[in-house]
């Protein structure tokens, strides 16, 4: 069903590419590229490894392995509107309605054997302790080999030394189980074309920055998160390219009308995954989300020198990894960066990592004068979505901020 | 008297608190403070750390001269980060407690827990040498496995014979060391070892695992309704007086931390902490606990909104399946009304497994 599912997926937009190669854009390439390592991942031909979501996706593709978060096909489950059947299965299994549902939802795949058996599994302790203990269910229902990245919070020299041989210890441990150990030379290419992609993602958040923002609500939805498992890629590289393009383009063109955005918002860690009218309702009012939290290099370009401890940096920068204060921190000079009026927190049913600091996100953007939506809902599973309730806080957050 | 260590994770190593000249007190969630954590963090966050932060809140602590937290999991975390906003005034520790038991994160955490004695000795008003700081460690840590000692031999009466009031009595022993002093609660352990009421049949033998479980009268309750408590694993049970390997320190260039760390890294875990090697072992070493003591059968009792539990819970329910030991599962929020809630469904329980 899922292998289908990407093939129609790639089908479809191949075909509009070969129709009108200009009329394509970034976003569609994007999603083409996600399509085509969506049909690797349950192709069965290739050596498949599900990770937690800040595992360093360049070094696996360099050594041949095919890899992916688990909530990317919570996501997908969630947007296809397909998730629901699954949540039930893993509900029916023991997993509890408390719980964060990209994991409910792909532990229901797996249990429902939707999902493509993995050779190994590498979880990572960022951002959640819930995505951990999914990694080792997975470990669990494949009897497969688990590997743990522990990536520490507090950014010490002593922190970066032991996540660097954590990364170090693990390219033996896909090495014992691919029969190919690590080539120097195409880490290097990889982290090359990380490094590539990383300055492009940088030039397209600074294209993002403009006032008007020659974003829509849709364009860069996600896009941190996910761009990950392509940058070390030469088709990552095209994609960022594709993204800074477009953005060009469309303030060349004045696309970006002013009076389209008449209130500029963050939004706060992931978005909504299933259909829900939310950014057609912002475009009606008025409101642009310019910046989503996630979307943010804060890693410095990876040292082809000392490869392991350069990812070990960047895998401890990023806001999942941080405290509640460095994480607060950040957001604030987003905030400032990107000259917001207002910021969404859809605070994630189940979530104890991102949701958890509810209220201190809150008062720390209050403190700069930011106005928060906090919206309680649960971002995959909208089987219990008060779309009416939901609906009404929007139109009243947007007209105080009017 | 001692100066005041706060904590609240069973992974906070009492003997360099004790080693540095503080007591510690172990933040328990028992508080009539009104809910404000919520309002702070989520409301949908475990209610063991809701309270404990309702407490700062409303300050419904003795004096403190620091808090040590653990980065045990996502809702410790969020507790270090409010405890920040909550009391900006407290000196604060916070050791990054890795979630797998290799040699990488041994050789991690023991610097952690040195990191951490350095700190807790600094925020001491004595100074010491460094022979004399390795000398109290040391003698504290004697001290700790002598009440390790004590509590391994009440566990094993406990699990051959039913005692009435003594697995009430081993939870107040372990509550005097977390919240008191490891002297006071040797002294009681010395006390206690010996049963003071004769063993008594008829009631049917049952393990108790999960998160919280620190209240004595919960065990008085369990007794009224028929169920004897052969073994626990809480980290407010015996969990949490971990018996320190000393016997590492020839191997390992007599480096106290690094025994520290093996001890706690390789005790009967918590569920966020794993052995890779057995994805899924800690519902293997329930079925193997329950076995061995001979348990009718086993009830889970976990706090709302535990994730590392509620993720565990289905393999640990599979398990006991294929061995057909009974399992009851519970959820609370750590109070004794929570707990009242549950009579029925366990006095069900316990004429299910017809004793």
């Amino acid at each position: 069903m899922m292998y289908e599912h990407f093939d129609n997926m790639e089908k479809g937009i191949m075909g509009k590419l070969t129709q009108d190669p200009e009329g394509i854009h970034a976003r569609k390439k994007y999603v083409l590229e996600l399509a085509k390592l969506g049909k690797k991942l349950y192709s069965k031909n290739e050596n498949i490894a599900w990770c937690g979501v800040t595992a360093p996706f360049d070094l696996l593709g360099s050594m041949g392995v095919t890899s992916c978060f688990v909530e990317f096909v919570g996501a997908m489950l969630s947007s296809t509107q397909t998730a629901a059947s699954f949540l039930e299965e893993a509900e029916n299994s023991g997993f509890a309605t408390d719980s964060c549902a990209y994991h409910r939802a792909v532990m229901g795949a797996v249990i429902k054997d939707a999902m493509p058996e993995p050779d190994f599994i590498i979880g990572t302790s960022s951002p959640c302790t819930a995505g951990l203990a999914i990694m080792e269910n997975f470990a669990d229902q494949y009897k497969k080999d688990f590997f743990i990245l522990n990536v520490p919070q507090n950014y010490s020299n002593d922190a970066i030394k032991y996540l660097a041989a954590q990364i170090e210890e693990m390219t033996q441990f896909v090495s014992d189980h691919t029969q190919r150990p690590l080539s120097k030379e195409k880490l290097a290419t990889a982290l090359d074309y990380h490094n590539k992609s990383s300055q492009l993602l940088k030039d397209i958040y600074d294209l993002a920055k403009a006032k008007p923002s020659p974003v829509d609500n849709k364009f860069l939805k996600d896009f941190g998160t996910v761009i990950t498992l392509l940058m070390g890629t030469r088709e990552g590289v095209k994609i960022c390219q594709a993204f800074k393009d477009e953005l060009k383009r469309r303030i060349k063109t004045s696309q970006c009308s002013a009076s389209k955005e008449r209130t500029r918002l963050m939004w706060i860690q992931n978005r909504i995954q299933y259909p829900f009218p939310i950014n057609g309702m912002l475009d009606d009012l008025g409101a642009k989300i310019v910046v989503d939290e996630l979307n943010d290099v804060t890693w410095e370009p990876m040292d082809l020198d000392k490869p392991f401890e350069s990812i070990a940096k960047r895998m401890i920068s990023i806001p999942f990894s941080m405290n509640s204060s460095e994480r607060i921190r950040h957001i604030q000079n987003l905030a400032g960066e990107y000259k917001i009026d207002g910021a969404v927190n859809p605070c994630h049913w189940g979530c104890r990592q991102g949701t958890g600091a509810r209220g201190l996100i809150s008062k720390g953007l209050r403190d700069i004068d930011v106005p928060v939506l906090n919206l309680e809902i649960d971002c995959v599973d909208s089987r219990n979505l008060a779309k009416g309730q939901i609906e009404t806080r929007v139109e009243a957050f947007m007209e105080m901020l009017s | 008297m001692n100066k005041k260590i706060g904590f609240s994770c069973a992974y906070t190593p009492i003997p360099l608190i004790e080693a540095a000249g503080f007591s510690p007190f172990r933040i328990l969630p028992e508080t009539k403070a009104p809910d404000q954590a919520g309002h702070m963090l989520h409301d949908n966050l475990c209610p063991h750390v809701k309270k404990v932060l309702d407490r700062a809140l409303s300050n419904d602590l003795p004096e403190l001269e620091g808090m040590v937290f653990i980065n045990s999991c996502d809702s410790m975390r969020r507790l270090a980060d409010a405890w920040h906003e909550a009391r900006p005034d407290d000196k604060i520790v916070l050791v990054d407690l890795p979630s797998g038991m290799n040699s990488l994160s041994l050789d991690f955490l023991s610097k952690e827990y040195e990191r951490l004695a350095k700190t807790l000795f600094n925020w001491s008003d004595e100074s010491f040498s460094p022979e004399q700081i390795e000398r109290r460690i040391k003698d504290k840590i004697d001290q700790w496995n002598l009440l390790g000692d004590l509590v391994t031999k009440i566990e094993r009466n406990m699990a051959q014979d039913y005692f009435p009031g003594y697995a009430s009595s081993l939870q107040q022993i372990i509550n005097t060391a977390a919240t008191e002093s490891t002297d006071k609660a040797l002294a009681m352990a010395r006390d206690k070892i010996e049963p003071e009421n004769p063993a008594k049949a008829g009631k049917a033998p049952v393990f108790v695992f999960g998160n919280l479980l620190f209240d004595p009268k919960v065990y008085d309750l369990f007794e009224e309704w028929n169920i004897h408590v052969i073994a626990t694993d809480f980290c407010t049970s015996s969990r949490f007086i971990t018996q320190v390997d000393t016997q590492m320190d020839n191997q390992t260039d007599n480096n106290i931390f690094l025994s520290l760390a093996a001890s706690y890294l390789q005790q009967a875990p918590c569920a966020r902490t794993m052995d890779t090697t057995m994805p899924g072992g800690i519902a293997q070493k329930i079925v193997d606990r329950a076995k061995a003591g001979n348990a009718k059968g086993v009830i889970g009792f976990t706090l709302k909104f535990c994730d590392p539990y509620l993720a565990r819970i289905p393999m640990i329910r599979q398990a006991l399946q294929k061995e057909s030991i009974p399992f009851l599962m519970l959820e609370g929020d750590c109070t004794m009304g929570s707990m009242g809630q549950q009579q029925t469904r366990i006095e069900a329980f316990t004429e299910m497994l017809g004793v």
